[in-house]
């Protein structure tokens, strides 16, 4: 949390070894430029980001809400100690972990290979990365609704094509494991186009004449994969799935209209019931403690992965 | 500079290394290989496909069981519908669309403007921190928007920026600063500093040599990284649908999602009105294919 | 890595966020009880005025867009009625995110039975007992719609308490008619819920690919909440003792029990595969199709399915209605049916001078002439002369249904905690429908659950969960 202003107090030591004139007043409207050029962007930073998420952080310790009004009184840790230990949080947790990991390890292991087909292909390489990565570029909303639409257990595509290679109908969304299995796959087709693009570039990034080292040796195939190809792509792979990790475990708008938490609350995520309880409730006080812990969840996992990743590069 | 998906080196070749006799497994390896492809890019495309048929559909074919693929009349009402009413007025997805276009562009200009002095700024000087600076700017991107949204809206409720256009801007050049900043230092960076240098040998100030010389070659970079922004502000849907409640601020994506849930759903006007919103970006995402790996990766992720 | 440091910044600006808030007060001198309308509407404006209002998008808020431009305009050229939509789904959040925000851009929101309660209760819409004792003849209207469109606390059902205050005047009548197929089941409707399912079983059977019912499962709005409700109702259950503001063991006693058992395990059978995310629009859908016997639907949502462009049963309307029916809702234990509409009200953040301009609204909305010519406009009045009057009779098949209906009428609970009640039945029903839970833990967890709610008010933390 370093502010803005801090910048001004560079050491000014270094301005006693800057010999002449000149020098001095063109370091001094470089400190200027530095403060002029990066406090508009930390501003609004503190003022759009910092100031709400502190907000939310006081809201989190009170009973307020935001239709009520009135003023809110403390009650310290009780939303805390409330979410932690309620089993519908439990719940929501759980089907959150599923869905992340399903859908990460799926698209992990198609993205890449995807990648890995494309990249041993010459000829229409930038046609074929350029059609896959259609599904990434479009809306949640626009993805959610086409999805509600082709899986209609009723007149909906899916099931047409099912039915006409003889397989009878699934209830993709109104089931408890078809419905968590149809975020999944939809969450998967949009997104394995962005395990597949980083993917990409690390296979293609592989420099050459290591290959022709291999092959000259007669190396195997799976050899060369597994010691030359895969140890320079796998740290891309792992920024990859923690990319995607963050981003799925705080998923909603594909829950809101795919399935909108159904049936039952069986594939509520925690996002979801955040929503619930700030909008239909405005019990405000207990929905910012709930984000509160998501955030901290957030940057605690992000954190341990990123260390992982560090001490990978060591090695 | 970032991966481009047309230049890239294959390991492909190196095949033709291999003696002849293992050639035949490698060709029929080739066919299997390719008919894979081929069966994944089909199932990948396939939703768009359906989609773009669905839009050229009459209702009734849309209905259909079993779905027809290629047998039905091609219309193009659907596409009238998402901008004309019933009474020839123009419809309220139009107004939604045009909002998006007036949100997604200013949020963007205002992150550019204010981002891509900052990324230089990173770039250049020696700044306090800087690694923690820079973090705690990539941070802010983590937050899930749901949690966002709450003190977001108590806030605007209190300074009259709720359901607003001007609210929407600002939260959208709030997550979009971030990016600007990570993804544009990497393109500074790649310039060399001994130009500015050179530049002010020669009499200039450290701005204007920022400006003349620096700031021409950084241009592409800022297209890109501009594109990214605009996508992003054109696809979001948290924010759109908790911060807007009327017609005249609501943008596409929840009035998208706005179409169904009444008492009969159009899904050939939903079909049309996803293609409409989809086009833009996918052009633009067309034109930034160069980047694209930065782009989405806030710049984590170069080479 | 300056964690220490870093966190002691972090805390200072904590206490001084904290404190700023504290210091305001909370952040608004929130008033906690609604306030009030005058008695007499004051001088209206002769400059131009919108009058706005919100409604989720369907054929109704069309049809009182136009009709209010058309008649109301009559009398005040100066103003103009816009009617602002949402989607369904996000109706409840729209307005009460606004009225959260202590700014509306809507001077009548059209508020479901239900969020009376909660809007009273926050003080976001005007108190109009006095008004509607100066301006409105009370005695015109069958009293208990008088009282489910406005008044709190909630009425006991089929009653008005005449000194309890009144929010709100009837927009919209509703509740649910049952749609089924003359050609399938034979031109006389079930009588009895029994019958109802054995014709649906009967004809699902004769007719592959036609399922013998559809109704609301869906687990979003108060879809699969008042499918339960209805069955509950029918087989003699109560929701809740209003009183002791008591729901465990109550909803879930013998008669309870057994509408769960009569929703999930006889009717849910009877419908088609994958229903259980259905609603309005599915269920019509459905029947437009021709791919259900008998559903139920509300009134107000049924009017498209007498569109041929919408429909397969037939190209004209009258070859359609020879093959669908309207009826009132078979009886079992009792006669009682869901009560579906909307009141108007007045938001507390309009100006003074739109206030004004919604009052002589209502009042004009509610003269038996008007109501009358709303009844032909495809509206649903609330008075009984519009009610019975050939003018609201003769507009649709549907609305004798109404007409039938609305001696034998019952809502939900009307209390500031509806919102929550409300999801926790539809997702404990839907999950019950789809399986997910079994019928009789779904019906106990809602009881639980909801009585969990109802006495969690004065409870510190968590609450919401």
């Amino acid at each position: 949390m370093s502010d803005p202003v801090s910048l001004t107090d560079q050491p000014v030591q270094e301005a006693s070894t800057t010999p002449p004139a000149p020098g001095r007043s063109r370091h001094l409207s470089d400190r200027l430029l530095t403060v002029a050029f990066i406090s508009p962007a930390l501003l609004l930073l503190l003022a759009m980001s910092v100031f709400p998420l502190l907000w939310a952080l006081y809201l989190s310790f009170t009973d307020y809400s935001a239709t009520r009004g009135g003023p809110a009184t403390f009650v310290w840790f009780e939303n805390f100690t409330a979410i932690l230990t309620s089993a519908q949080v439990h719940l929501r947790a759980f089907t959150t972990l599923l869905y992340v990991v399903g859908a990460v390890t799926l698209q992990t292991v198609l993205g890449f290979s995807i990648a890995y087909l494309i990249s041993r292909r010459v000829r229409g390489r930038g046609v074929l990365t350029t059609l896959f990565l259609v599904p990434m570029m479009l809306s949640p909303v626009v993805v959610g609704l086409f999805w509600r639409f082709m899986l209609d257990a009723q007149f909906g595509v899916i099931n047409s094509m099912l039915g006409s290679i003889g397989l009878g109908q699934v209830e993709w969304l109104t089931k408890q494991n078809t419905a968590l299995i149809s975020l999944i796959v939809v969450d998967t087709w949009q997104w394995t186009p962005f395990i597949m693009l980083i993917a990409l570039a690390g296979l293609t990034a592989v420099p050459k004449y290591l290959y022709e080292a291999a092959s000259i040796d007669r190396a195997s195939e799976w050899f060369r994969f597994r010691t030359i190809t895969l140890p320079l792509v796998w740290p891309l792979l792992l920024i990859a799935v923690l990319f995607r990790a963050i981003e799925a475990f705080r998923l909603f708008d594909l829950v809101y209209i795919l399935t909108s938490g159904g049936p039952g609350v069986s594939t509520e995520t925690l996002s979801f019931h955040v929503y619930k309880v700030a909008f239909l409730g405005f019990n405000t006080g207990t929905a910012s403690a709930y984000g509160i812990l998501m955030v901290l969840i957030v940057i605690v996992l992000a954190q341990l992965y990123m260390r992982y990743l560090n001490k990978l590069k060591e090695d | 500079m970032a991966v481009s998906v047309d230049e890239a080196v294959s390991p492909g070749p190196v095949r033709d290394h291999r003696p002849p006799g293992r050639r035949s497994t490698g060709r029929g390896r080739v066919v299997i290989e390719v008919a894979v492809l081929a069966v994944l890019a089909a199932v990948m495309l396939f939703p768009v496909l359906w989609m773009i048929e669905t839009s050229i559909k009459e209702n009734r074919d849309v209905y259909a069981i079993p779905a027809k693929f290629f047998d039905f009349t091609v219309t193009l009402d659907h596409f009238k519908d998402v901008f004309v009413a019933s009474d020839g007025g123009p419809t309220t997805l139009s107004g939604a669309f045009l909002n998006s276009v007036i949100v997604a562009g200013v949020s963007t200009v205002l992150a550019t403007v204010l981002g891509v002095p900052a990324a230089w700024a990173y770039s250049r000087f020696s700044v306090k921190a800087k690694k923690d600076q820079l973090f705690f700017i990539l941070s802010t991107r983590f937050m899930p928007p749901v949690v966002v949204v709450i003190p977001i809206f108590l806030m605007y409720r209190q300074v009259g920026l709720f359901d607003t256009k001007l609210g929407l801007i600002l939260i959208y050049t709030a997550f979009n600063v971030p990016f600007t900043i990570w993804m544009m230092k990497g393109f500074v960076d790649e310039v060399p500093a001994e130009y500015e240098d050179a530049a002010m040998l020669d009499g200039y100030t450290r701005l204007q040599a920022f400006w003349k010389f620096t700031l021409p070659l950084l241009l592409p970079g800022i297209a890109a990284t501009a594109v990214f922004a605009l996508i992003f502000s054109w696809n979001e849907f948290v924010f759109a649908i908790f911060l807007t409640s009327s017609d005249a601020v609501r943008t596409a994506p929840p009035a998208i999602a706005g179409l169904i849930g009444g008492t009969t759903v159009d899904w050939g006007l939903v079909a049309a009105a996803s293609i409409v919103f989809a086009l833009p970006v996918l052009v633009f995402s067309y034109l930034v294919r160069k980047h694209l790996v930065a782009g989405v990766t806030l710049g984590a992720v170069r080479r | 890595m300056r964690y220490p440091k870093r966190i002691g910044l972090l805390a200072t600006a904590v206490m001084l966020v904290a404190t700023t808030v504290v210091a305001c007060g909370g952040d608004e001198g929130a008033s906690t009880s609604s306030p009030k309308a005058p008695a007499d509407i004051p001088e209206l404006t002769k400059d131009p005025l919108t009058l706005s209002f919100i409604w989720f998008d369907w054929p109704p808020a069309k049809a009182l867009e136009a009709f209010a431009n058309a008649e109301y305009t009559k009398e005040r050229s100066n103003v103009t009625v816009k009617v602002n939509v949402v989607p369904n789904a996000n109706w409840h959040d729209a307005m009460f995110t606004q009225f959260a925000a202590r700014k509306t851009d809507f001077d009548i929101p059209i508020l479901d039975s239900q969020h009376i309660g909660e809007a009273v209760t926050n003080g976001n819409i005007l108190d109009i007992t006095d008004f509607v004792k100066k301006n409105i003849d009370v005695n015109a209207y069958n009293p208990y719609l008088l009282a489910a469109y406005g008044q709190f606390p909630q009425a006991e059902t089929g009653k008005r308490d005449e000194n309890a205050s009144l929010y709100g005047l009837p927009l919209l009548g509703d509740t649910w008619t049952m749609i089924y197929r003359k050609d399938l089941i034979g031109d006389t409707p079930p009588a009895t819920w029994d019958e109802m399912i054995a014709a649906a079983q009967k004809c699902q059977t004769e007719n592959p690919g036609v399922s013998g019912l559809a109704f609301h499962q869906a687990n979003g709005s108060d879809a699969a909440a008042v499918t339960y409700n209805t069955v509950n109702g029918v087989y003699g259950g109560n929701l809740w003792d209003s009183k002791a503001r008591k729901i465990e063991g109550v909803i879930n006693d013998a008669a309870g029990q057994e509408a769960m058992d009569v929703l999930v395990n006889k009717m849910k059978p009877l419908t088609a595969a994958g229903s259980g995310n259905w609603f309005i629009d599915e269920v019509n859908a459905a029947v437009a199709q021709g791919k259900a016997c008998i559903a139920f639907n509300w009134i107000a949502a049924s009017g498209g399915l007498l569109d041929p462009e919408q429909s397969t049963l037939g190209k004209t309307r009258e070859e359609i209605l020879g093959k669908l029916g309207f009826a009132t809702l078979p009886k079992q234990k009792t006669d009682l049916v869901p009560l579906g509409g909307m009141g108007m009200h007045v938001s507390a953040y309009s100006s003074p001078e739109k206030q004004a301009e919604a009052l002589n609204f209502m009042k004009w909305f509610e003269q038996a002439d008007i109501q009358k010519k709303w009844a032909a406009a495809g509206g649903v009045p609330a008075r009984t002369d519009a009610l019975s009057s050939p003018e609201f009779l003769n507009a649709g098949p549907f609305n004798k249904v109404y007409a039938d209906s609305v001696s034998r009428m019952r809502d939900m609970w009307n209390v500031p905690e509806y919102a929550r009640l409300i999801d926790i039945e539809n997702t404990n029903v839907n999950a019950a429908l789809n399986g997910a839970k079994d019928p009789k833990t779904a019906l106990n967890d809602i009881a639980k659950e909801q009585q969990g709610v109802l006495d969690s008010a004065g409870k510190k933390g968590g609450g919401g969960l």
